[in-house]
């Protein structure tokens, strides 16, 4: 176990966890934030995915050692009052069905829209072909991101 | 609580929470009939599903476990709706397990189905009860008084529910409350978003897997390679070492797989300390006698089960005649792999078994089943039981078993603490209850355009193997599916496979692979007669109106007229032989009708699915944003599953144990899906299932039409296609 202290939405928390623990779990378990999910471990479903200064990452393929002065933003801290252009997109098309994979989603078009404000339709499908949703809420997520972009 | 007024009436109607003696209010209702200043009256429950908030809203409990086929939302607002009272006064809380709400379940696309009655009775009975409640005050009739906005009015007086519910409250409860007149709904069939949006967009602690107890350890179960087999040996010293490990020790249910696989626990102070320390455990296992190794020797035991003689479940005309007198005898096998579940929230639950008292949280479609199978094990009595379930991060029918429950309750039995379960995604895939695999042989006698027979022998590795009270073929084989009763000579065989891979229930369970088989073969037929498709069912499905035996889930019947309606309006909307290469199929699925045609192309060898169009007649639509949202995942499942999904096996062991090696369907891969609902005003019928089994055939006969190739086989990827 070893001390870290860590950048997450802007501020510093310390935390104590063994160096490869992943970001997933302290975010989880040591600092009570259970918007990102455990969905793979793998890094292969994208439910567990935050920014690492602005750019999408899964968390559960990063170590708590390896963050560093890396700034961390999850979907807690994506906006202030949960109005982010996409998290109103995503209430504006009603996106969700069982909701799971969503954070993990909206995380990942969030580091896409900061990178390219005005997307093809086909940088959208390749941006998110990470993320798994099992209930298939696929069309729904291309045009609320679609729509957040417009506000852009 | 007054006992006496719970005891006094029957079902859900019961007037349980009223105030008891101890009722001191510090204001005075009679005569009150302006909002006050500063409203302070209590919030009450009315009945079972109702909480009158002292300012005029209301509270509804969603009933139901939410998997993501969307109840949280529907249920209530069928309650809202007769309740008389705008959906956005309303916030919705999920009920715990609670015996005066009925039956709390998810499966079978029955939950709008079932309680569309009881809830707008429920609603009704309320509303019927604050409105005399206001009658009374003003001296009034009942039958005079209106509601709107959220207020019972007379004339120029006004009261919101709020006010009322205290005299409400004193009121006997109505069992047979007047309903409201279906054109006048204001919330049934207009759409509402999801009532946790803006909790899940937000990313707030909302599922089994996000909730925590004082006190708790976290727990892990390692599972063998290959399905059934049991522990030999273990050796967990370098395990133990792990920081953090508490205890590892092994777990079992018996040797009944319907109950739980088992496996060896590992419990330590935090969820990552316990994964690591299960890639450390080395266990040995024994593999049990004749474990199905390969999927050729899975096919091959299956191909033997469909040859053999097996139970008889119809058997009309003489379809032996038929075939010696026929001009034509056509044969076509057609073959289901097992699937997964892979439902997107991990396996997960909390137990905490004390001496005298056992607390259960977590997602599960049957709660019920889970808290009756904690008191089963731990002997502690089933009123002493508090379960209390949570949104889900999906079920497709996973959740319908609760071994990883029971397994909580074990540890925290053993370890004497609160434990949260948490399974790998890797255990997932080594203890799932696949669909079954299964072979479905066909034979069809044809004359000119005429079928004379059909005779279908399947076999499947039935889960109703793991029960003694149900035959095997229950949920397996559809012996009333359509063609049958649409021509004169038709027989249904059935003979299960015992296997060592555990299977359950997967969305339309059964019906998912016999609508598969049967629509491609009755497109093959088609074919073979020279006829178009959609014309050569319709011909057997003919003009006249009938209502079809339908012995099976969604039966008792169905209706030749409404099978018939969606088979017109999808060949409209989908423009139907305008020159592209789709592929078309409908039946009636779990009480609703479903006609799909899919419009797909070969690009690089691969198979893309270009569009979608579903017609559906499901009765009422409670929700249309979240009925369309249900077919479209319907449809955008079946593609994953078609195109990708099957448990592949080498020496026994799955080779896909996690997203890397199983494919799912991707946002690359999801095309348009046009969804048309036949305007209707017969019962609601569930939707989180019928539109997934249509899929399949639709897709795989528009694949012949691109590539002449039959696909009897799933799923695509498997198939050389040019």
């Amino acid at each position: 176990m070893a001390s870290y202290n860590i950048k997450i939405n802007g501020q510093t928390r310390s935390v104590e966890a063994g160096a490869d623990t992943p970001m997933l779990w302290v975010l989880r378990d040591e600092l009570d934030m259970k918007g990102t999910k455990f969905g793979c471990g793998i890094g292969q479903c994208g439910a567990c995915t935050v920014h690492l200064n602005g750019n999408a990452v899964r968390s559960c393929q990063i170590p708590v050692s390896a963050v560093g002065e890396n700034d961390i933003t999850t979907i807690e801290g994506l906006s202030e009052k949960g109005d982010h252009p996409l998290q109103e997109a995503w209430k504006q098309h009603d996106v969700p069905q069982c909701g799971y994979c969503q954070a993990g989603q909206i995380m990942n078009a969030a580091a896409l829209l900061n990178k390219n404000s005005n997307p093809s339709y086909q940088e959208i499908e390749d941006a998110t072909h990470g993320n798994i949703c099992r209930c298939g809420t696929y069309n729904k997520i291309k045009a609320a991101i679609t729509t957040a972009a417009e506000q852009l | 609580m007054k006992e006496q007024l719970t005891t006094s009436r029957r079902g859900f109607l019961k007037l349980t929470g009223i105030a008891g003696g101890g009722l001191m209010l510090g204001f005075n209702l009679t005569g009150c009939d302006t909002l006050p200043e500063n409203p302070d009256f209590r919030d009450l429950e009315i009945n079972a599903f109702i909480l009158i908030n002292g300012d005029g809203t209301v509270t509804i409990k969603a009933k139901n476990p939410d998997i993501g086929q969307g109840v949280k939302t529907s249920l209530p607002m069928i309650l809202a709706e007769e309740l008389d009272i705008p959906w956005k006064m309303v916030t919705v809380e999920q009920a715990e397990l609670d015996s005066r709400l009925g039956s709390q379940f998810a499966g079978g696309s029955t939950g709008v189905k079932t309680n569309y009655e009881n809830l707008r009775k429920a609603g009704a009975a309320v509303r019927d009860v604050i409105v005399r409640a206001a009658a009374d005050q003003w001296g009034v009739q009942p039958l005079d008084c209106k509601t709107e906005d959220g207020f019972v009015t007379h004339g120029s007086k006004r009261l919101h529910y709020g006010h009322l519910a205290e005299a409400a409250a004193q009121l006997e409860l109505n069992e047979d409350p007047p309903l409201k007149d279906p054109k006048t709904f204001n919330i049934i069939g207009k759409s509402r978003p999801d009532v946790d949006l803006k909790k899940i967009v937000t990313g707030e602690a909302l599922y089994g897997i996000d909730q925590e107890i004082d006190g708790m350890v976290y727990a892990t179960v390692l599972k063998p390679q290959v399905f059934g087999s049991k522990l030999a040996n273990i050796e967990d010293s370098e395990a133990k070492a792990v920081p953090g490990v508490i205890d590892i020790f092994e777990i079992s249910q018996g040797d009944n797989p319907g109950n739980g696989l088992g496996g060896v626990a590992i419990v330590a102070e935090n969820q990552w300390a316990a994964f690591k320390a299960k890639g450390l455990v080395k266990a040995e296992w024994n593999s049990p006698k004749g474990f199905i190794s390969s999927n050729e020797r899975l096919r091959r035991a299956l191909d033997r089960g469909a040859s053999s003689k097996g139970t008889v479940l119809k058997d009309e005309g003489n379809v032996g005649n038929a075939f010696r007198n026929s001009d034509e005898v056509i044969e076509a096998k057609y073959h289901v792999p097992f699937i997964s579940h892979s439902q997107m929230e991990p396996m997960n639950f909390i137990a905490d078994v004390q001496k005298d008292k056992v607390l259960l949280i977590g997602p599960t479609q049957t709660p019920g089943s889970a808290a009756a199978s904690a008191s089963n094990i731990t002997g502690v009595p089933r009123e002493q039981v508090q379960m209390k379930f949570t949104r889900i991060g999906g079920g497709f029918g996973r959740r319908l078993l609760n071994d990883y429950a029971n397994e909580a309750v074990l540890i925290s039995q053993k370890v004497e603490r609160p434990v949260k379960l948490v399974w790998t995604r890797e255990a997932d895939f080594l203890a799932d209850y696949y669909r079954p695999a299964g072979a479905y042989h066909f034979k069809a006698a044809l004359t000119g355009k005429n079928l004379e027979a059909m005779e279908v022998n399947i076999c499947t590795t039935s889960r109703y193997l793991y029960r003694q009270s149900t035959p095997a073929h229950g949920t397996e084989a559809f012996p009333d599916q359509q063609p049958a009763g649409m021509i004169p000579n038709f027989k249904v065989t059935y003979s299960p496979l015992k296997s060592n891979i555990p299977v359950g229930a997967l969305r339309t369970p059964g019906v998912n692979a016999t609508t598969y088989a049967y629509q491609g073969f009755m497109d093959e037929l088609a074919e073979k007669v020279g006829m178009d498709p959609i014309e050569f069912q319709l011909g057997l499905i003919g003009t006249e109106d009938k209502d079809m035996p339908y012995e099976d889930h969604g039966g008792p019947t169905y209706n030749t007229v409404r099978l018939r309606n969606v088979i017109e309006l999808v060949r409209e909307k989908a423009n139907w032989g305008g020159g592209k290469s789709q592929g078309f199929a409908a039946q009636m699925i779990f009480g609703s009708y479903v006609a799909c045609i899919v419009d797909a192309s070969l690009v690089d060898g691969k198979v893309k699915v270009d569009k979608v169009n579903v017609a559906v007649d499901c009765g009422r639509v409670i929700n249309p944003i979240g009925a369309n949202a249900q077919v479209q995942g319907g449809i955008t499942d079946a593609i994953s599953a078609a195109l990708y999904e099957s448990l592949e096996l080498r020496d026994g062991a799955p080779i896909g144990q996690n997203f890397d090696r199983y494919e799912k369907l991707r946002i690359t891969d999801s095309p348009e899906v046009d969804v048309h609902f036949v305007a209707s005003e017969e019962s609601p019928q569930g939707l989180g299932e019928p539109s997934y089994p249509i899929l399949f055939p639709a897709l795989t006969n528009a694949v012949y039409q691109v590539t002449g190739q039959r696909i009897r086989e799933l799923p695509l990827k498997k198939h050389n296609l040019v």
